[in-house]
């Protein structure tokens, strides 16, 4: 997300610890502004401006005449509180960056000819973020991921590393997004293997599941469906019209598939052309996901002549075509028209028929329905209210359920869970029943919080679950048998995802737990704040038994080295919450001969006893950075892309509507569809 | 030439219930009739294992002919006298040259193209254009396929693959274009397929000129589509029709050849339909070596890679009785109980290696062996997994490429002399001579005596 962003976390200090994106001062009701970093107060301007903007906005299309508005009441509203923002910022600019900049970077970034003509020392007064956004992200992800400043070169302290990320992140939270638009451009998108076979399934009306005989498409920024990651190997070509063929010669010989496909019936030998090229629009204007356009009309009219004259039959000539149709790039690419020359500022909205395709495959993993179509032939999808809607009866449709196979999937990593191998040995009690009995547990709780909108925080703290016999018993709950499946309240210490099995084991070694690996994926996925990478040549924990007691005090006594301790620290203390799971999520009281120890004290001196209080904890005081990291998440998902410097506004637009609707799950969904990347396309960006 | 022993195509669909343990034997006179075109042409085969190797176990004592083999290729004895080790060669673009850690990543994606490859999740992925795709780019077209891909694992699903960089650089070896990776087959039955049956049963009872026409007015159809699209489109997005179009182009190829070759294609090995996916992992790497020799077999294709596991992979070795993942272990940390367990896996898979160079040099061709035609690189971007070392490469080359490489040695090459000369070299010998490749500064001359 946003490239390599590893803020948030480094914060040391409880003022760390709390702040962060607009929900906390919201959620109280209170207007404080001097407590509270500069971001939340340019996030209640802009909501108040925003605010506006909607209630004005609603089924117009185009919205650009506002817009002025807009800005003029923003910039108004900035003025008058600009006097105590403007101290504080610079304050936190000045205290500790401009010295990290002087000792740290200059040297090298600065005077007539800066190493890779990057010159920091233009930014000693100010950073000038409105128009070098761009640099400070770059500088960012260099320092998160400590490549700079060079391994060779006086370092800085874990503590200045952060105040100074601190800073940069305080920085970026100013950028004011009202001076200019950037919805993004995403590239040509493949339909990847989950979305070939519900498209199929779609359109043919059976699901064969040809996709699953296709080569891997692989992962970028997270996720598989990444349009600039999805390349086209000639084997896959091979695979399509193999695919094609084989799809439709099943359809055409079962006769209620193949009514299905060609409706049309001709009455007579003189309409059999006209009734043959009906069926050929009707199926390729489904297949394409929008209208014909002449041309696509006269070349598969020509397919369809060739065919003819070849001699085949009238059944054997629509396979043909429609084996054509199925390998067509306008079938297997979702294509976007690139804004005009003459756009305003390279932007266009995508029509309706784009929008339709955006949603479907967003939601459903799959083309659109008729409802969509409909809506799209109409001209009214593009409208906010009715794409919202749209947005929240698909949420609900069953085919939904490809965001759990694919977002969930992804995000939470469950398509891992086929390939965990703890040790038979040290536990035998894991079986392929149980491995089946822990995936379906947390599709299930993630398709509650989608079916019942329930709030995103209950992915943290929700304190019930859905488990069968074979994992009742696993989790120690009794008076649930066979392999149904029955929402259960959870004991305490479990508490949210985190604490299903699923995520547990994932998170394990085959032999062990790992706190380290519990915390670090919890650090990537949960708050987004992922810990700066080990340096080379790390010496491993062992396993023997030289140093005594638990894995916690093994590895307290381990960690000697002051470089790994201060980010392990961070990673181990949540890790170790989680010490009463064993490596595959079974609750245990002891580890070997020792008591666990699952307390611990989070940075900022929160301290906890266990996984619920944790939980608990990171519901209150991390609750905006989860909410933004599964808000980018999310958006990388639905916009096949990875987000950029300029997505910063999209998601602060996002968070805010999450918060002012009680963290619903369709409160994140219509925020996402409603955002400016997922309806617009610019031309910038293309390089 | 005689054609004795010819099978049909449809005996071969049908062949389930036709077992031959030994394939090769019967299909001897079928894979001279396909070579002898090319009086024995040269085949190369790229081979990538993960995580480095215990190199103390891998790195023979002595220098020159006569070695001794050291623990890890051991099993090799049986190809002693065909495999040229080759010490001291690195892959100075696999370092993070400023680009911070993934070196699991890179020294995937820097394997067979020498690049640098782009740090990138998603946006723009560029590495280079590998040494097996610049040999298919000059004698692909000789061969019903340019090249094939094969490996035993489908990439990672979720999640991230290796520290900021795009899962497509640890999961691909060969790479067509610079920003165009090449997907690999990992399914035995699906290889087989793809090599040796005809999909299209709808219209197998017709005429085969009937049907190629046809086939070749539907790809002039999708190509034309992918061309007026490709008008209107930006950039990036022409990039992804210019994919579309060689995979058009290839395929319209092959049907040109089939109708000249009709006689060629009703003749086939017999060999029994492969499996899909096996669960023992060994066999699973074995039907993939099987496919590799019955492609360079029957001349379908002269260049293979194979990926044993992809990069960074934490596969358990249980079958070997090591339990831990493969990536985990390999932070040994100097532990000798790593160490032991490592160099278990490294000889597991030098033993699959041993399989297939062994299968190889049963088949006879022309005076010698198909072994002798050909140039299996086996290695890992990788030395030590632990320090994450690109230099001192564990790297062999298996087959005397037609009588052009001296075989039965050990060689020791300058440090820091780059793995791009003998990728160089390589590709003299696959008749795609270039000035350079990669990072190369020099041929790799040492490769005869």
């Amino acid at each position: 997300m946003f490239g390599k962003k590893a803020e948030g976390w480094q914060k040391s200090g409880a003022a760390g610890w709390t702040q962060g994106g607009p929900s906390a001062d919201r959620k109280q009701g209170q207007m404080s502004f001097k407590q509270l970093p500069v971001s939340m107060e340019t996030d209640k301007l802009w909501l108040i401006a925003s605010n506006y903007w909607e209630s004005i906005d609603f089924g117009k299309r185009d919205v650009g005449h506002v817009r002025p508005f807009v800005r003029v009441l923003y910039l108004v509203a900035v003025l008058l509180f600009a006097g105590s923002v403007r101290a504080e910022a610079e304050g936190d600019y000045a205290q500790a960056l401009v010295p990290f900049l002087k000792t740290y970077c200059i040297g090298c970034h600065g005077g007539n000819a800066p190493e890779a003509k990057l010159a920091l020392d233009k930014y000693l007064e100010s950073s000038r973020i409105q128009t070098d956004i761009h640099i400070w992200e770059k500088v960012l992800r260099m320092v998160a991921a400590r490549q700079m400043p060079p391994a060779d070169e006086t370092q800085p302290t874990e503590t200045e590393f952060a105040a100074a990320q601190r800073a940069i992140v305080a920085e970026l939270e100013r950028f004011d997004c009202s001076s200019e638009r950037h919805p993004g451009r995403v590239t040509l998108r493949r339909l990847n293997r989950a979305e070939y076979n519900n498209t199929i399934r779609d359109l043919i009306g059976v699901n064969f599941r040809p996709a699953d005989d296709f080569p891997a498409d692989d992962v970028g920024e997270g996720f598989d469906n990444i349009g600039d990651v999805l390349t086209l190997p000639p084997v896959l070509l091979e695979k399509y019209l193999a695919a094609a063929e084989s799809v439709l010669n099943e359809a055409f010989a079962r006769p209620e598939l193949r009514r299905r496909l060609v409706p049309h019936v001709a009455q007579s030998d003189s309409d059999r052309r006209e009734v043959s090229e009906r069926n050929i629009v009707q199926f390729a204007t489904r297949a394409f996901r929008r209208p014909l356009t002449e041309a696509d009309k006269s070349q598969l009219f020509e397919l369809r002549r060739v065919a003819r004259t070849a001699g085949l039959s009238d059944d054997e000539i629509l396979k043909f075509v429609f084996t054509g149709v199925l390998t067509s790039p306008h079938f297997l690419f979702r294509v976007e028209q690139d804004p005009a020359p003459d756009d305003e500022d390279g932007i266009r909205p995508l029509n309706d028929f784009e929008l339709a395709s955006r949603l479907s495959y967003f939601l459903w993993s799959s083309m659109p329905d008729d409802a969509l179509f409909e809506l799209a032939r109409q001209g009214q999808l593009h409208q906010p209210d009715v794409l919202a809607s749209q947005a929240r009866r698909m949420l609900l449709d069953p085919k939904a359920r490809a965001l759990v196979d694919n977002f969930a999937g992804q995000w939470l990593q469950l398509r891992d869970v086929a390939k965990i191998t703890p040790d038979p040995e040290r536990f035998p009690s894991f079986d392929e029943e149980l491995r089946a009995a822990m995936l379906r547990e947390t599709e299930l709780f993630f398709e509650t919080v989608i079916r019942e909108d329930r709030s995103v925080l209950d992915f943290l703290t929700a304190d019930f679950t859905y488990v069968n016999g074979r994992l009742a018993q696993h989790y120690g709950i009794r008076g649930v048998e066979g392999e149904e499946f029955r929402r259960v309240a959870l004991p305490e210490g479990r508490r949210g995802v985190l604490t299903q099995a699923s995520i547990l084991t994932l998170t394990s070694n085959p032999t062990r737990t790992s706190p380290v690996k519990r915390g670090k994926w919890i650090l990537e996925n949960m708050l987004g704040e992922p810990p700066p990478p080990p340096p080379a040549n790390v010496p491993e924990l062992k396993d023997e038994e030289e140093l005594l007691g638990t894995l916690r005090e093994r590895m307290e006594q381990h960690r000697t080295n002051p470089a790994c301790a201060v980010c392990h620290q961070q990673m181990d203390t949540v890790g170790f919450g989680l010490e009463h799971f064993d490596a595959i999520g079974a609750w245990r009281d002891k580890d070997g001969r020792f008591a666990i120890d699952a307390s611990g004290i989070l940075p900022g001196g929160v301290e906890f006893r266990d996984a619920s209080e944790l939980m608990q904890i990171l519901a209150e005081q991390k609750k905006d950075a989860f909410c933004r990291c599964l808000t980018e998440k999310l958006l990388t998902y639905a916009l096949g892309r990875g987000l950029v410097s300029y997505d910063r506004c999209a998601v602060r637009e996002i968070l805010r509507r999450l918060v002012a609707d009680n963290y619903r799950m369709s409160a994140l969904v219509t925020g996402i569809v409603l955002s400016e990347p997922f309806r617009f396309r610019e031309s910038k960006g293309e390089p | 030439m005689t054609y004795q022993q010819t099978f049909s195509r449809r005996t071969v669909l049908k062949g389930l219930g036709v077992t031959f343990a030994l394939p090769w034997l019967e299909s001897l006179r079928t894979a001279q009739v396909f070579a002898s075109q090319a009086a024995s042409p040269r085949r190369m085969v790229c081979i990538f294992v993960p995580n480095g190797v215990h190199m103390p176990d891998w790195t023979p004592a002595t220098d020159g002919f006569g070695f001794k083999l050291p623990y890890i290729l051991e099993p090799l004895a049986p190809v002693q006298d065909d495999l040229l080790v080759v010490s001291g060669l690195a892959h100075d673009k696999g370092r993070a040259n400023g680009d911070g850690p993934g070196d699991h990543a890179r020294s995937a994606s820097v394997f067979l193209t020498g690049a640098q490859p782009r740090k990138t999740s998603g946006a723009d992925i560029r590495s280079g254009v590998s040494v097996d795709q610049k040999a298919a780019q000059a004698i692909g077209h000789l061969t019903r396929f340019p090249s094939l891909q094969l490996g035993c694992e489908g990439g990672r699903s979720a999640g991230n693959c290796d520290s900021g960089y795009s899962c497509a650089y640890s999961s691909n070896i060969s790479w067509a274009s610079e920003s165009q990776p090449l997907a690999k087959e990992i399914n035995p039955r699906l290889v087989f397929e793809r090599l040796f049956t005809n999909r299209s049963s709808s219209d197998a009872e017709r005429n085969r000129a009937e049907r190629h026409a046809l086939q070749k007015s539907l790809l002039d159809y999708i190509a034309a589509d992918a061309r007026r699209l490709q008008a209107q489109l930006g950039k990036n997005d022409q990039r992804k029709l210019d994919e579309y179009l060689t995979g058009v182009r290839e395929i319209e190829r092959r049907i040109e050849r089939a109708e000249r070759e009709a006689l060629a294609e009703s003749t086939l090995v017999a060999y029994k339909s492969p499996t899909d996916i096996p669960s023992d992992y060994g066999e699973h790497i074995r039907l993939m070596c099987d496919m590799t020799v019955l492609a360079l077999q029957t001349d379908s294709t002269r260049i293979v890679s194979l990926m044993f596991a992809d990069a960074g992979s934490n596969r358990s070795y249980r079958l070997i009785d090591v339990p831990e993942g493969h990536h985990d272990l390999s932070h040994h940390g100097g532990d000798p109980q790593k160490h032991a367990k490592i160099r278990q896996i490294n000889r597991f898979h030098v033993t699959q290696l041993s399989y297939l160079l062994q299968k190889l040099k049963s088949i006879p061709e022309g005076e010698g062996t198909l072994l002798d035609q050909c140039m299996v690189l086996y290695g890992s971007g990788l030395s030590d997994g632990n320090r994450h070392n690109h230099d001192d490469l564990p790297v062999l080359v298996a087959g005397r490429g037609g009588g052009t490489i001296d075989t039965g040695r050990h060689i020791r090459v300058a440090p820091e002399t780059p793995m791009c000369n003998l990728l160089l070299s390589l590709l003299d010998r696959m008749g795609a001579s270039v000035d350079y490749f990669g990072d190369s500064t020099d041929r790799l001359w040492t490769l005869q005596v």
